[in-house]
Order: structure tokens, then sequence, then C-alpha cells
């Protein structure tokens, strides 16, 4: 476990992202230890979400604190199962010259970010838990905080992929790729210098590569967050509204940006 | 004591903004003393001992524990944005800003007796209650941008983690406060720690009566 932390306080810090691995199109870390990091770390705020229907006074449901712990991480982990492979055939058609497996590891460490920030939220959480019987206030607190936390793990993931397919990026992998081919040698020391290359004529102003991988990116993004709140749509409930019993799932009904507008009219209309 | 205080406010010595081993003992140790002090007499107001008593436990316990709360979440984003490094440099400025609030509340504590003999009601004494805990939270502030400013010169980043500490304090810090009243106590109400309804969201009381006003 210790050594699971030192993996995220590394991840956090960006030391597992160094931007010279990150243009050689590598990830440093581990696929096994960020997923078991993001199990931990989403256990851990799901046990705080769900302590609202373990406290209710009406009908206490113990449960609702292990559904939520493990439903959590699921959530997650299911979300990027679901957009991982299209993400990764576009953006190699795009050009991208992340591997497979450097894919999972990238969007692997921006998923155990946004859940590293949402377990250091716990305790705010939980105190709101112990301080609200509002189910609407602690579904809209709840979303604010997936939110914030998203916004980060996000953020990771852009700054890492300007890393990826900045002008050195492309540059490195371009040379990489010929040196490869060509079989081309490392100058020795003392050898002629060779003759300054003729510069080639401007190309038409069409995207590059690189910019057609990271618009892949960025339209991810966009489907990875409408996916991911519907997800937590279908695997609700996280809180656990306490005019309900325990379920693990509910019926399939309504849509996640619908119920949302409900909830804050319920706050706001003293529901 | 006095000295270590006077350091405090003036910026020196333990009270002073850098990367050095954080006084977390004698920060605590001012905070507790302040708050305490503050709370007493806030709380003896109406003229009952008992409810002195439970001031003096709950001012400290709101400042330390709404601090307590923010703290994970300021971490990890330090550690997002790069400034791990400059941890321990925030928490000393987080945690000299907190001991400033209280010291600023002892402070303005003298004041409070004369406003209690004053022959004001009871909503107007919350009201002076609520401008003084403003008023020393402003000083706390000005105790922690000073420490801060070094560390946004040396890395603009850090304007970014002040913003979301201070967000993230006021709105835990405004629930906080509202789950610990009575901080004075009604003076035809039996003194008591807790408020029947203690338990209950000082946020969904503000969106009920926003959406009272607009619907």
């Amino acid at each position: 476990m210790k050594r699971l932390f030192g993996q995220v306080d590394a991840l956090l810090r960006g030391r597992l992202t160094q931007r010279e691995d990150l243009e050689r199109g590598e990830v440093a870390a581990r696929a096994g230890t960020l997923m078991a990091a993001c199990m931990v770390l989403g256990a851990c705020y799901g046990a705080f979400m769900g302590l609202f229907a373990a406290l209710n006074a009406g009908s206490p449901s113990v449960l609702q604190v292990l559904s939520s712990a493990v439903k959590v991480p699921l959530l997650f982990l299911l979300t990027l199962a679901v957009t991982l492979p299209s993400l990764y055939v576009f953006s190699t058609l795009a050009g991208s010259h992340l591997a497979f497996p450097q894919t999972l590891r990238l969007l692997l460490g921006g998923t155990a970010v946004t859940l590293a920030l949402l377990a250091s939220f716990g305790p705010i959480t939980g105190f709101f838990t112990l301080s609200t019987d509002s189910y609407p206030f602690m579904v809209v607190l709840n979303v604010l905080f997936f939110a914030a936390g998203g916004v980060a793990g996000l953020a990771f993931i852009a700054r890492a992929l300007n890393h990826v397919f900045g002008p050195r990026a492309s540059t490195s992998a371009v040379a990489t790729a010929t040196d490869s081919r060509a079989g081309a040698e490392t100058p020795q020391a003392g050898a002629e210098p060779a003759p300054p290359a003729t510069r080639p004529p401007r190309a038409p102003s069409l995207p590059g590569p690189s910019s057609r991988a990271r618009f892949v990116f960025q339209v991810w993004v966009f489907i990875y967050a409408v996916v991911g709140a519907q997800m937590g749509w279908i695997l609700r409930p996280f809180v656990g509204s306490p005019e309900l019993d325990f379920v693990v799932f509910r019926t399939r009904e309504s849509n996640f940006f619908e119920a949302l507008a409900r909830t804050l009219r319920t706050l706001f209309g003293g529901g | 004591m006095l000295g270590r205080v006077d350091d405090l406010l003036r910026g020196r010595g333990a009270g002073a903004p850098g990367a050095g081993p954080v006084p977390v003992a004698l920060l605590l140790a001012i905070l507790v003393v302040g708050g305490s002090a503050y709370g007493f007499v806030m709380g003896l107001g109406g003229g009952r001992l008992i409810q002195g008593l439970i001031g003096t436990v709950k001012v400290p316990l709101l400042l330390e524990v709404t601090t307590a709360l923010c703290l994970p979440s300021h971490y990890v984003a330090s550690s997002l944005l790069g400034l791990r490094a400059d941890f321990a440099a925030s928490l000393r400025g987080i945690l000299a800003s907190q001991a400033a609030m209280a010291i600023a509340l002892l402070s303005l504590s003298p004041l409070l007796p004369v406003l209690y003999r004053s022959d004001i009601d009871y909503e107007a004494v919350t009201l002076w209650n609520g401008l003084f805990f403003l008023v020393s939270a402003a000083a706390g502030q000005a105790v922690l941008a000073r420490h801060y400013r070094p560390l946004i010169r040396r890395n603009p980043r850090h304007r970014a983690t002040l913003a979301l500490w201070f967000a993230l304090y006021v709105f835990v810090a405004i629930q906080m406060a509202w789950v610990l009243r009575p901080f004075i106590g009604k003076p035809d109400l039996e003194a008591r720690f807790f408020r029947d309804d203690a338990w209950d969201n000082a946020y969904v009381r503000i969106a009920r009566l926003i959406g009272r006003a607009l619907w």
C-alpha cells in the first residue's frame, strides 16, 4: 500500500509523465499500479458518498457504503473501457505515435489524478453528510466534486498531450522514424560536418498528424465526459435517496442531465 | 508567548514566510489561546458561564477542523500543479493565517462586553460578532498573502492554489459555523453545545430562500 501511494504521489508530481518520455511516446507508469490506485482512491471516495444512506434516520443502509465503494472506481474504469478503443483507433489513424499500452497508461494516469482529487474531497463530503439531511444538496455537491476531479484529470491529460504532440515531439518522432528506416548512425566526434540541407518547399497548410491526433483527443475528452455522466446515471445510486430502499442498481429511466436539472429544481424549490 | 505573537504579526522569526520547519505546535497553541479567549467572552454575553465555556471549545474547533478538512485537497492541488516543493512554506502560511485570525479575534474581544452592556438586541450582537469574525478573517488573509507573496513571485501557479484554498475554506467554514452554532446563545434559551437542528445545512437554507424569492 505504501508503494502504491508512493506511485500516486509520483504521478501527482508529474514524475511518471516526464516531458522527455512523453516526447518519445513513452509513459513511465505501470498500468497495473495505476489501476490499483484508481480502485483504492475510488473506493475511498465511494465510501464517503455512501455514508449518507448509512446515516439516514429512516432506513439506514450500510450496504450503500460498500456498494458505492465498489461502484465509483467501476464508473471510471468502465467509462475508460468504453471510450478507449475508439480513441486509440481514431488517434492512430490521425497520426498519433502513442502505442496502445502508452495510451492506456496515460488515460489511467488521468483517471488516477481525478480519483486522487476526489479522495481528497472525501473528508469534506463526510462532513456535509454528517451535517445535512438534504438529498438534493448531497447530489449537487457530489456532482460539483466529480466535475472538479474531472477537470483536474483532463488537465493532466491535456498537459501530457502537449508534450506528446508538441513541436519537439513531432520532430523527434519523425527523426526517429527516418533514422530507423535509413539505418542512420550518430555522427562521430570530429567528423566533418554535413552540408546544410536545402530547405524543403513549404508544404500546403494542411493540419499535420500531431494537430489531427490532438483534435481526436479533444473530441474524446467531450465524449468521455458525456459517457462518464451517463455511466454514472446507469450505475446509480451512489448517495442513496432516503425515500427509497437500498438497491445495487436502479431501474433504467431518464438520463443524467435531466435528473440533475430536476435535482436543482428540488433544491431551490424546497422539495 | 507575547514575543512569538509579535513575531507572527510582523512576519519575522517563527512567523516569517519561508520554507523552514513549520512551527505547528506554536501556531496551534496561539490559535487555541486566541480562539478560546474570544469564544469565552462571546459566549458569556448572555450572562451564562456555561455558554462561555462552550464558546471556549467551539471557536478553536471551528478554525482547526475547517483547516483539517481542506488540507488534503490543498495537498493534492499543490502536487498536481508542481508546487509540492513549496508545500511546507504554504502550510506555514495557512497555519500562521489561522493563528493570526485567532489573535485578531482576541484583540477584538474587549469590545464585546461594551457591546453587551449597550442594550442592543440579540440579532445586533450576532451581527457585530459576524463583523468581528469577518475583520479577523481579513487579518488572517493578510498574513496568508504575506506568506504567499514570495511563493507567487517564484511560481505564479501558487495564485491558483491560494484561490482554491480560499474558496474551499470559506465553503466549509460557513457550514462548520452553522453546525457549531449557537456561539452566543439566545438569552431566552437554555445554554447548550448544539442546537436541536444543528445537523442542518446552511446552503440548503440559502437555496430555499433564493428559490422562494425567485418563484
